[in-house]
């Protein structure tokens, strides 16, 4: 059975990837086709409208489009997550200089952009701070970064959408002053020079909700082998002694825009974060692997409230509770054991 | 409809497409259509110039940089008002079928959306159709030269005349079930490989 499966090239998309090129899809009977998608934006429409039969996807962006807040409203279930975590908030060199934390540890941080986002937003030149999607974590994780340090977010910041691939290049050209995206990004502006990783995800957010499984919900027959294929291909990824061949197989067939070198250390949470070479360890940078594929329907009612929080819901309905029915980890119980 | 009133933007990767959009429109009546091109200027160029319909392609990676600006964020600065239109389900299939995506201020009328959706679904689907037609041009013109190349190989290698090697590049084709061209191809790569 031939399945076409959508992602968008990031580190996290590892599962997927690994599933469709290294014969665990095959084991289940299946062949993925995967289709690299230019935007999330049109991952979105083309699983809602059937021109994908899966997808690597944003799980705010999921649940958007099944509660019709984001593109052409679709059925949807999220039988497995891909990961957690990999995220990480980085800033120009010059908003770090003038931030002068006295340290990495997540608080001066914050505060540190917080005093420098409020003068700026004070003399009407409020920071330009990059994110990948209005329904992604990354939005999420960037305003509550903003809030550890005090600031009010929507009044003194201006928030734009970069996609991943373009991020060192508005950095260069001075349009943003910071972004949040996901590996590998994050690593290739330091190693362009452009900016300093200021906080990791994960620090902002322990197990931060990422990207998920998104099926159409009604007649995939191939929910129990899929969700097999890439539970196994999961583990295989989270294995530290699969981790070259991976970066490998990452940077040459995921098309991601970077060495293999530089892939293996978001794989390890081991980033250079600023030109000197400072090195940052966080074993929680990126999670793959077994703990974390059984999808949380309580993670889909946190992401709520941070779309409610931000504006995006309004209060009071019952999106949280249709956003946790979508999360199925019966589903997943019925394809891998529990 | 005269369209004399709306401003349409178009963005699209492949310039000709682009190109083509735009006449089209024009042609339909549209008073003012603006090419803007993926980039780090997007933002900014949708903002100054405030389209009352952005027709961008599927394969743009600034779709989502375009969502972010469609008021689904609570912030001071919102430049455009905009939504997709999803009134109807067989016009945005046909939409997305083309490999169109439309972002439209609020409050424009459906049948003015839709108008200008039908121009974008005819000229991206001529597109592609002559696209396809090239691609084969260029095959069939590829599979010609690879034939007429086994022809030159058989023709020197055995002595055979134009005629007896083509007959033999059809009759084993027929007896492999294959097609003629692959004959050739292998014929090629062996003395490619044999020298």
């Amino acid at each position: 059975m031939r399945i076409r499966l959508g992602y968008v090239p990031l580190t996290d998309a590892a599962p997927v990837i690994a599933a469709a090129e290294l014969g665990f899809a095959r084991a289940e009977g299946l062949e993925i086709e995967l289709a690299r998608e230019p935007s999330w934006a049109t991952l979105r429409d083309r699983l809602a409208l059937g021109h994908l039969d899966a997808a690597h996807m944003l799980g705010p962006l999921a649940i958007a489009s099944a509660l019709g807040l984001s593109g052409p409203p679709a059925r949807l279930s999220v039988p497995m997550a891909l990961g957690l975590n990999g995220n990480a908030v980085t800033v120009s060199n010059a908003l770090w200089a003038a931030m002068a934390p006295e340290s990495d540890e997540l608080d001066h941080v914050a505060a540190g952009f917080a005093r420098v986002a409020r003068a700026r937003a004070a003399e009407g030149r409020p920071l330009t701070i990059g994110t990948v999607h209005p329904f992604s974590s990354h939005s999420y994780q960037l305003r509550l970064f903003a809030e550890r340090g005090g600031l009010d977010f929507d009044a003194a910041i201006r928030l734009v959408v970069v996609p991943p691939p373009d991020t060192v290049d508005a950095l260069r050209r001075g349009s943003i002053d910071g972004f949040c995206v996901g590996a590998p990004w994050n690593s290739v502006a330091v190693a362009a020079g452009l900016g300093r990783i200021a906080a990791l995800g994960c620090e902002i957010v322990p197990d931060c909700p990422e990207k998920v499984l998104a099926l159409p919900a009604d007649g995939a027959d191939f929910t129990v082998p899929l969700v097999r294929a890439i539970h196994r291909a999961g583990l295989w990824c989270a294995d530290a002694r699969n981790r070259g061949s991976l970066s490998v197989l990452l940077a040459e067939r995921a098309e991601l825009d970077s060495d293999a070198g530089l892939i293996a250390r978001t794989l390890d949470g081991a980033l250079i974060v600023d030109a000197d070479g400072r090195e940052r360890t966080n074993p929680a940078y990126l999670r793959l692997g077994t703990e974390t594929h059984r999808p949380a329907p309580d993670h889909a009612r946190w992401l709520v409230a941070q779309m409610i929080a931000c504006g995006q819901v309004a209060p009071g309905g019952d999106a949280a509770d249709r956003a946790a029915a979508l999360y199925r980890p019966d589903l997943f119980d019925a394809a891998v054991g529990r | 409809m005269t369209e004399t009133s709306l401003t349409v933007a178009v963005i699209d990767p492949s310039p000709a497409r682009a190109a083509i959009l735009e006449e089209g429109l024009r042609a339909g009546g549209v008073g003012h259509v603006v090419v803007i091109p993926d980039g780090p200027d997007l933002q900014a160029r949708v903002a100054s110039l405030r389209p009352d319909v952005i027709v961008v392609h599927l394969e743009s990676p600034s779709r989502d940089v375009l969502e972010q600006m469609s008021g689904l964020s609570r912030q001071a600065e919102r430049p455009v008002a905009m939504f997709v239109d999803r009134s109807d389900q067989t016009m945005m299939q046909a939409a997305v079928d083309a490999g169109i995506s439309a972002y439209v201020v609020d409050g424009l009328r459906s049948e003015r959306i839709r108008s200008i959706l039908d121009i974008a679904i005819l000229r991206f689907n001529a597109f592609a159709r002559l696209q396809r037609e090239l691609d084969e041009a260029r095959s069939e013109l590829a599979d010609r030269k690879l034939i007429e190349r086994a022809k030159g190989i058989l023709m020197t290698r055995k002595g055979m005349s134009e005629d007896e090697a083509y007959k033999l590049l059809r009759r084993q084709a027929m007896n492999e079930k294959r097609k003629i061209v692959d004959i050739a191809r292998a014929i090629v790569t062996a003395a490619d490989l044999l020298g």
